[in-house]
């Protein structure tokens, strides 16, 4: 499997997310087979990311109905080359349940995502290709690399979905502080992640901001 | 939204935060905005937000995997269907009720589609490519020689629509199947009327049996050509001239014999023929 066989744009695509464009092509032309394709395709994963983040079932159902919705009327706003089908669903789920999670949370803005999709969707593909390879244990080292607070800052971030008042207020860092371990966790998962060959050229980014 | 507006240092600031989805909603437009209007580069946000496929892998990783009740596919979709019929891109055939015998539409009904159907922001060159994904990623995942052949010989027939699709004005229809078959495909329709056709996943014709394709306007069906297919199930066909407006209804039939002058057998693929995208060319 090599030469002409790659995806429609030459990239060395995953069978898998080839399917998915494909699919999400014909959501995005309106039909609703291809949108409980792409259900069937990833409703566990999605559930179970929902339910994770929400610990509360019915709250996880509401969350997975919302952000399928969400793919069913925003699918032309998908790019190609923008990351995997896979990461824009799970990722509209996780951002969906994480709002779900502080709209119980009293203190915190009302986020109103409604039809946006979330923020981190430029994505280059070879970095979905880098993830689609990795295994548990890559992914955890790469975690091990990070320092504690590092780790805890994007921990809070992401899978806590604190915003940066909450996780400043939270570890008792200065907001300043709290920006520059994020960023700095995320340019090390980076480096960790993409290895010592293939990785891009701007990676080692660090002192230009 | 009335956040103030960031400086480039400040939106990139926030940038590791951006990513991670971890702004408060007005920070998050403030960012959103800086990135509409700066023309500076913001290359980090791209290299940081390259980490967010891991994280979700992460996240997976370290998640209990539970099926949810099936309960939610009926909701999700009776939902989705809601929205349809509330305004959303009418797609030729979505409406159709999923276990309804497949019927040509009427009159009405196809008044009722073209009137909500919106310019599509979507590439049609982008459905080209996804339908022929279809065909590459299965030939990776099944039988893989006898479909890369398949997939080939598709391409093949694709690159005649692709030709025909790129001239000026070209209407394009992408074909899906009804309830109850099997088949997809897209086509073009050239100046003088007749449609260029890349199909695939048909049944295989036998005896006298033929496929009938049809151009439907108004309540008038009209036969434009017959043609039978092979196990491959891939067909390249190109219709007789006549008229193919915006609007018309593009439909496959599989009839007893060829040359009936009005449809018998049931519609395997329908579309609706869409002007092109406006800024397309």
């Amino acid at each position: 499997m090599n030469e002409s066989q790659l995806g429609p744009r030459g990239r060395t695509a995953s069978p898998v997310d080839d399917a998915d464009r494909a699919v999400l092509a014909l959501v995005t032309a309106g039909q609703l087979d291809a949108l409980q394709e792409l259900y069937d395709r990833y409703r566990t994963m999605a559930y179970s990311i929902a339910l994770r983040i929400t610990t509360d079932a019915s709250l996880a159902e509401d969350v997975v109905q919302d952000a399928f919705l969400g793919v069913w009327r925003n699918a032309s706003r998908y790019v190609e080359g923008r990351g995997s089908v896979k990461t824009w669903v799970l990722s509209i789920v996780h951002h969906r349940a994480v709002d779900a999670v502080r709209r119980r949370r009293p203190t915190t803005e009302l986020p109103d995502r409604e039809d946006v999709p979330p923020p981190a969707l430029t994505l280059p593909d070879i970095w979905d290709d880098v993830a689609a390879g990795l295994d548990r244990e890559q992914i955890a080292s790469a975690m091990n690399e990070l320092s504690d607070v590092q780790r805890e800052a994007i921990e809070l971030a992401y899978w806590g979905g604190l915003t940066q008042q909450e996780i400043a207020e939270r570890t008792g860092a200065p907001l300043g502080t709290v920006k520059s371990r994020v960023r700095l966790g995320l340019l090390t998962l980076r480096r960790a992640l993409g290895g010592d060959d293939g990785a891009p050229d701007g990676l080692a980014g660090e002192g230009s901001a | 939204m009335t956040e103030p507006r960031l400086s480039h240092e400040e939106a990139m600031d926030l940038a590791a935060l951006y990513v991670l989805g971890a702004l408060t909603p007005g920070e998050e437009a403030a960012v959103r905005d800086h990135l509409g209007t700066c023309s500076l580069s913001h290359a980090e946000i791209d290299e940081l937000g390259g980490v967010v496929p891991a994280l979700i892998e992460a996240e997976l990783a370290e998640t209990d995997l539970v099926e949810p009740p099936a309960s939610l596919r009926d909701r999700i979709m009776a939902a989705a269907a809601a929205d349809l019929d509330t305004g959303r891109t009418a797609p030729a055939q979505a409406t159709a009720p999923r276990a309804a015998p497949v019927a040509f539409p009427s009159a009405a009904e196809r008044t009722a589609r073209a009137g909500r159907r919106r310019t599509s922001p979507f590439d049609w060159a982008l459905r080209i490519a996804a339908v022929l994904a279809i065909v590459v990623s299965g030939a990776y995942a099944l039988n893989v020689q006898a479909q890369l052949d398949q997939a080939r010989q598709f391409d093949q027939a694709v690159a005649a629509v692709v030709q025909a699709g790129s001239q000026p004005n070209a209407k394009t229809v992408v074909l899906a199947t009804q309830t109850g078959q099997r088949g997809a495909g897209i086509g073009a329709v050239q100046a003088d009327g007749s449609v260029v056709l890349a199909l695939r996943d048909l049944a295989a014709t036998s005896g006298e049996q033929s496929y009938t394709a049809w151009v439907i306007v108004g309540n008038n069906p009209v036969n434009v050509g017959d043609f039978r297919v092979d196990a491959s199930g891939i067909r390249s066909f190109t219709t007789k001239a006549g008229d193919t407006p915006v609007g018309a209804v593009i439909a496959v039939t599989l009839e007893a014999q060829a040359g009936n002058t009005a449809p018998a057998g049931p519609i395997v693929v329908a579309g609706q023929a869409a002007a092109p995208p406006p800024s397309s060319g």
